[in-house]
């Protein structure tokens, strides 16, 4: 087992070289580079001052050679500084001579993406299994329909136009929650007690929104992985054998058909890292997928390749964590594991 | 602090007038965050917008967009042109109460111009052979030869003091985030990816202003930000037309607390045609796509209305702008004449006009851009009109200016020049101005305009320059290099609490006296950052 761990982890680094190669070929492969966005039609700035930019950021080598300064770069966990953000450092703070502590760009949006994004997972679960279970136990009955009807209803609405539908009527007309952003005006001036209000009245709509639109996906899986295991032999035995309908289903049904779910829970890291540039664009919530999306569109070299550095070790990281999940949720796999 | 349940009702009457009194906060949003508040090194308009409240500039410009003073009490002309003396206003502090003087000034100068610094404006201030601060209240700088958008580099250049800045990295000083300036305004408070805030400095060098705090929200989503106004946790932003002239007049309760300002913007949207393909090196073409297209109908359809013709690329109204001339009216015969002469004609009966056997037909590339690709598909009609096929292209911003603008790959674009306030124009216009990168990518080559751009840099005298201008203008409206679309209006709406905005908007914005706007205690909102009106 921990020679299976050691040899897994090993295999990252070979990986994380290979993808980190790729991603900064294909992102040079896009046209234009930061000098053609920062103040391009300016007239005031001139083509001398934004080739000497692209002369201090290393962008008149060739892409190789960039690549070899980036990956040695790496080798000291230096993720660069931001062309765009006033060098602001890519992935952690930085303390200058004088005590200053500039924080990274990465530290600062990664909490954020992660906090909301692993709520609304918690509560896409929490909803999807119970439901996914009713659909199964009702299977083809009027709760069953509802319930994929419910499900299709938030699976096909847009996010963004149910966002701006509820910030209307729940900010606007009716002044229940806040519109948009993390924090209210006065948050420092809040005691402990109402920070924490502010905190979760802001989160509301953010997190809410993409647990309800995302739901249908596991409820039908969760369903599935239920009927089929309905079908199996040792739940005919537990019926036969007079145990109750709420042990087989919750003890011996329950357990095996959540099984795929870890998969799925593994699957939907990159996606937690990543964050959705739509919600956080319309919440205006700083996080990931927002950072990404303007480094992209700035070509903010050194933020791109260190979101894509630290997503892919992530989802590495997050593919060995299902893995070993699975193996010790079950048993068979435990054993095919130690045989290899 | 949160549920109350009850629909937003505000009662107030936001008409009545009030006595001019200090205090208040005013909150804006912005859809972009600033990377610093070093402007010379930031250099985008969120930074700008924000950093112009906490730094001063030597020179300003007035209501009427005539130059004044700011840090200077004055400035001097040397007789030969070269050298310009500033003399600073007495006692100036920065915030932290220390002095500002001309070693400050110096002191940026040498910033700008170093050649580590990262600064895409640094053209301007490297033309200066020699800067100097004779005494604590003098500063001066000698140019090789005279060099009349000076006094307009001045105005943009945000003095910096030296005594925090000096032995520092300019680009990763904790100083941009951070800032102590001279100005209004000092920053309290930056809370990353949610908003600045600002309060009044009590050194400021030109007396207090009248609000005490400015806040600025960033809210990257437009509609998320007009639902912000709607509710009234922030007090203006920019409109687009269809919320400026449909949604807010449609809306009383919107009418009751918002005012809605139009002021002619910077910039205008142009067809430009690259004059190194063919058959767009010929003038009687050029004209013919200028009268065949219907500017109207541009500003109506696109602007809603809020936008002009212009004839010049100069703001309407300014000193600079030619008042004679007009722009070229919608003529569709005139067009099918000129084309005619110019050797095209539908021979083959398909609708589409053919010289030499080949028909004209060019694609019209453009950016990302909704206003300039609906601008597009009017003037792709209107030239299908003269026997003209035209295409239409849009393209992400980077790569629009790598892949086309940089090569010159490309036969028409439909694009916008936002324009500073100094007449000067050299960059866009001049033939030696078309290398890769350059601005002049049309590749425009015009002898009598070089010179009239040569001349407008040597020119000091403001009158004697306005001549040159004119007739710069004038020459290029007669060879139509460009298409003149229009000129948008810029829109904000700003709550009816906050009282002296001058309307209608004089020549440099309504911005231009926000020191003096206050807020009368009785409108202001409880200082939660959300409108709790509805629960009083």
């Amino acid at each position: 087992m921990l020679k299976y761990l050691v040899k897994r982890v090993l295999w990252m680094i070979p990986l994380l070289i290979g993808i980190s190669l790729i991603s900064f070929f294909i992102m040079h492969l896009a046209p234009g580079d930061i000098t053609n966005n920062e103040a391009a039609f300016n007239p005031k700035a001139s083509e001398e001052s934004r080739q000497k930019l692209r002369e201090l950021y290393n962008l008149d080598k060739p892409v190789i050679v960039q690549y070899g300064l980036w990956l040695k770069r790496m080798g000291t966990l230096d993720f660069g500084n931001s062309f765009a953000s006033h060098q602001k450092p890519v992935f952690w703070q930085t303390t200058d001579k004088d005590g200053n502590v500039t924080k990274g760009m990465i530290q600062e949006a990664l909490p954020i993406t992660l906090m909301i994004n692993i709520l609304g997972l918690i509560i896409t679960l929490s909803l999807a299994i119970p439901l996914g279970i009713i659909a199964a136990r009702k299977y083809t009955l009027w709760q069953d329909k509802s319930i994929t009807l419910f499900n299709f209803i938030g699976f096909s609405i847009p996010g963004f136009w149910l966002s701006l539908l509820l910030m209307y009527w729940l900010g606007v007309m009716n002044n229940w929650l806040p519109i948009s952003g993390l924090h209210s005006i006065n948050y420092e001036s809040l005691d402990t007690w109402a920070k924490i209000k502010d905190s979760i009245s802001h989160l509301i709509l953010p997190v809410i929104i993409p647990s309800v639109t995302g739901l249908a996906g596991i409820t039908l899986f969760v369903k599935n992985g239920m009927l089929d295991v309905f079908h199996q032999d040792y739940i005919t035995t537990a019926r036969a054998k007079g145990l109750s309908e709420h042990k087989v289903v919750y003890t011996h049904a329950l357990r095996n058909a959540l099984l795929p779910l870890i998969t799925i829970v593994g699957l939907s890291i990159p996606g937690l890292i990543g964050g959705s540039v739509i919600a956080e664009t319309i919440f205006a919530i700083p996080g990931m997928g927002k950072l990404f999306f303007d480094s992209v569109l700035m070509r903010d070299f050194p933020v791109i390749m260190g979101i894509l550095t630290i997503g892919s070790a992530l989802t590495l990281i997050g593919n060995l964590l299902a893995d070993l999940a699975y193996a010790w949720a079950d048993p068979r796999v435990r054993r095919g594991v130690v045989r290899n | 602090m949160t549920s109350c349940g009850k629909p937003n009702q505000d009662t107030t009457d936001y008409t009545k007038t009030f006595p001019v009194e200090s205090g208040g906060m005013l909150i804006d949003a912005t859809i972009g965050e600033p990377s610093g508040l070093i402007y010379m090194v930031a250099g985008e308009s969120a930074a700008a917008a924000i950093s112009g409240n906490i730094f001063n500039k030597l020179l300003k410009y007035d209501k009427n967009l005539d130059i004044e003073g700011e840090l200077a009490e004055s400035w001097l002309i040397s007789s030969d042109q070269k050298t310009i003396t500033f003399k600073l206003k007495p006692n100036l502090k920065w915030a932290d109460g220390k002095p500002l003087t001309s070693e400050d000034v110096l002191f940026t100068w040498k910033l700008v111009t170093d050649e580590n610094t990262r600064s895409p404006y640094a053209s301007d201030y490297q033309l200066v052979k020699k800067a100097e601060a004779p005494d604590p209240n003098t500063f001066s700088v000698t140019y090789d030869k005279a060099y009349a958008p000076a006094l307009d580099s001045w105005s943009g250049l945000q003095v910096l003091p030296k005594h925090l800045l000096e032995k520092q990295d300019i680009h990763t000083t904790a100083f941009a985030r951070n800032p102590v300036g001279s100005h209004y305004y000092k920053l309290d408070s930056w809370t990353h990816g949610e908003n600045l805030k600002l309060s009044r400095n009590p050194n400021s060098v030109l007396g207090p202003a009248n609000i005490d705090k400015l806040v600025t929200r960033i809210i990257p989503d437009n509609s998320a930000q007009f639902l912000e106004l709607m509710a009234d946790n922030i007090d203006s932003m920019g409109l687009d037309p269809i919320k400026y002239s449909r949604i807010v007049p449609a809306r009383p309760e919107l009418q009751k607390k918002l005012a809605l300002y139009k002021e002619l913007g910077n910039s205008y949207t142009y067809l430009g045609f690259n004059l190194k393909h063919k058959p767009f090196d010929d003038i009687r073409v050029r004209k013919a796509i200028n009268y065949a297209i219907d500017k109207q109908e541009i500003i109506d359809g696109v602007y809603l209305g809020l936008g002009i013709n212009i004839a010049s690329p100069y703001k309407p109204g300014t000193r600079w702008s030619n008042p004679e001339l007009k722009p070229y009216p919608y003529d569709v015969e005139k067009a099918k004449a000129l084309l005619k002469e110019a050797g095209f004609a539908d021979s083959d009966g398909d609708g589409i006009v053919e010289r030499d056997g080949k028909p004209f037909a060019f694609e019209i590339i453009t950016n990302q851009n909704k206003e300039r690709e609906k601008s597009a598909v009017l003037i792709q009609r209107r030239l299908k009109d003269v026997g003209i096929d035209v295409q239409i292209r849009a393209i992400e911003w980077a790569s629009f200016i790598s892949r086309f603008i940089k090569t010159g790959d490309f036969d028409v674009v439909v694009l916008g020049w936002g324009l500073g306030l100094d007449p000067d124009q050299f960059s866009i216009w001049h033939s030696s101005q078309n290398q890769p990168g350059q601005f002049n990518f049309i590749n425009y080559n015009n002898p009598q305009i070089d010179t009239l751009l040569e001349q407008g840099r040597l020119e000091l005298n403001p009158d004697k320059r306005m001549k040159i201008y004119h007739e710069f203008a004038k020459v290029l409206l007669e060879d139509s290099p460009i298409v003149y679309l229009s000129a948008g209006y810029g829109l904000t709406a700003i709550h009816k609490r906050v009282k002296g905005i001058v309307s209608p908007a004089p020549p440099a914005g309504i911005g231009y006296n926000s020191h003096e706007w206050y807020i009368p205690e009785q409108l202001r909102r409880a200082e939660t950052g959300r409108n709790e009106i509805a629960e009083k």
